[in-house]
């Protein structure tokens, strides 16, 4: 088999191999790839700077374990900022093992920033039917809830307080790996006209940008991307800075092969019409 | 089994990190090629996902929201709940079928009513904001001197030209409601097309990206949470560096090449 042949059916387990290689051995390195912050990354760090202290901003967590390679950064990273502001915020899921994961991430977090939890924020829990839920929050938010995740009835809890309808709640956050994020923009968003800031998943954040352009959403974390960004603008090295070099070089793996393969492709096509040029 | 509870409260943190990288790479192993231990960890992964969504429902939303109310509370309203449901078995049956269609058509009224709110929420403000100015000009103010209109700088002009000319292609290659026989038509539904392809690259390139970092968490993990329980990250990182050799030597001995598509055994 020749060269250029080879570099177009290459066994796909050897660039399984090679890809393991380019995402584990970075880990080991201690060089740091500058990132500058997108747009859209800053306009929602901006936005949520300037909410005024206090504010109640709901904190929509819609993803699993599935997701978790970015779903997770970025619940982590958008959590620090409103600890670190002391802004009131509540957890509510529409899936069921965020409501967990919320938890597990939010009570390690909270000692850290001094924030406790009923006083500082809360975790409303999993919740289901998406659409009539959020249509039933924007009336009465206490009602709708009813308790948070320990049980205990969120009127009485000193976080829920002057919190009656969705138009006391100053900002809306989703991170998902769904669409999730349209539902708030159709019934909570879009009622109040209450800013809107999301983080999905790389493969989502394609379909957000009308929502950007059209003014519905005022900022995004895009993927473990925007995650790296908005670490670097609260300020500490978590998960999505530390996997900033494995996803770079992945990337230059990738890129590479597929110029490669395609290289080889070119070259093998002229290779093959000069061999017929010739017999004629 | 007195033993057994502390024991289990010592070593549960190092057994959980245990169980994640054997269900890691087990669930991996179908990167070698389709087996039995992949199919094990994958059956585990899809039951344990079921079994929490039906108890998390049971103790988060039925439980507080259904059953205290009514067997506790004695809000006995609430047995209806359970009667609607329960009708949508009768689609089961010939003769009382039509108690299922009931509750379909009830619940497809609700979901249409629901759909012109979101419609209106969702695409209507992005219509006005489609009407882009393409001349530039300073900041417009009213007689108060407060802004009413931004300023739009040259490059801001470029930029809403272009975002015009591809939303205007991109809508002519969906006129299917009669024959495209207008040259102008026929080309810029040309040019909407190629556009759509940019579109649909950038979308797979994104798609990309989010694999891969699906992929470094679980490297991550296996490294940072898994390695220290083995003797650190380096030991870990050997670890696979051997089973990728040994899948390497495995797929790429004589006889085990993978056929190429279309190639006769």
């Amino acid at each position: 088999m020749d060269l250029l042949r080879l570099l177009q059916t290459i066994d796909r387990r050897f660039i399984y191999a090679l890809l393991l290689l380019a995402v584990s051995a970075p880990f080991f390195l201690s060089i740091r790839i500058p990132v500058p912050i997108s747009p859209q990354t800053q306009a929602l760090y901006n936005a949520i700077e300037a909410l005024p202290p206090n504010s109640f901003v709901l904190l929509g967590a819609d993803w699993s374990a599935g997701s978790r390679g970015e779903n997770r950064p970025q619940t982590e990273a958008l959590m620090r900022h409103l600890m670190k502001r002391k802004l009131r915020f509540a957890l509510l899921c529409f899936d069921p093992q965020a409501a967990t994961l919320t938890e597990t991430m939010a009570k390690r977090l909270q000692s850290e920033y001094g924030v406790q939890e009923g006083v500082n924020w809360v975790n409303w829990g999993y919740k289901v039917d998406l659409e009539n839920f959020l249509k039933a929050l924007v009336l009465n938010v206490p009602q709708t809830v009813s308790a948070d995740i320990n049980g205990t009835p969120v009127a009485n809890l000193p976080v829920m307080q002057g919190i009656q309808t969705a138009r006391d709640i100053r900002m809306i956050l989703d991170v998902t790996p769904s669409e999730t994020f349209k539902a708030y923009i159709q019934f909570v968003q879009g009622t109040y006209k209450i800013p809107m800031g999301l983080a999905p998943t790389s493969v989502m954040a394609p379909e957000a940008f009308n929502y950007l352009d059209s003014g519905q959403l005022i900022g995004m974390i895009n993927g473990l991307q925007g995650a790296i960004e908005y670490e670097q603008k609260v300020g500490y090295v978590g998960q999505a800075t530390r996997a900033g070099l494995s996803s770079s070089f992945a990337h230059l793996l990738i890129i590479s092969l597929i110029l490669l393969g395609n290289l080889a492709m070119l070259l093998q096509r002229r290779q093959r019409a000069r061999l017929l040029e010739g017999r004629r | 089994m007195t033993w057994f509870s502390p024991w289990l409260s010592a070593h549960l943190p190092t057994l959980l990190v245990w169980i994640g990288a054997i269900c890691t790479l087990g669930l991996y192993s179908v990167l070698y090629r389709e087996n039995r231990l992949y199919r094990l960890f994958e059956h585990i992964f899809l039951g344990l996902a079921t079994g929490y969504l039906v108890a998390q429902t049971w103790t988060d939303v039925l439980l507080p929201k259904w059953w205290v109310p009514m067997w506790d509370k004695g809000q006995w309203v609430y047995i209806f709940a359970l009667v609607a449901g329960l009708f949508y078995y009768f689609i089961y049956s010939r003769r009382h079928n039509w108690l299922a269609r009931l509750m379909i058509g009830f619940f497809l009224g609700v979901a249409s009513g629901r759909t012109f709110q979101a419609f209106v929420n969702d695409t209507w403000p992005q219509i006005p904001t489609s009407f882009k100015p393409v001349v530039p000009h300073p900041a417009l103010r009213d007689a108060t001197g407060k802004v009413v209109a931004k300023a739009v700088t040259w490059p801001d002009a470029i930029n809403n030209i272009l975002f015009l000319v591809i939303l205007l292609c991109v809508m002519s290659y969906f006129f299917f409601s009669f024959e495209q026989k207008n040259a102008v038509l026929r080309r810029s539904a040309q040019w909407g097309r190629w556009l759509l392809m940019f579109a649909f690259g950038a979308i797979f390139g994104q798609t990309i990206m989010a694999r891969l970092a699906l992929l470094i968490d679980r490297v991550d993990y296996l490294l940072n949470d898994f390695g220290p329980a083995i003797g650190g990250p380096v030991v870990m990182f050997a670890v696979l560096m051997v089973l990728a050799a040994l899948v390497l030597f495995l797929a790429l001995r004589p006889g085990a090449r993978e056929r190429e598509p279309g190639e006769e055994p």
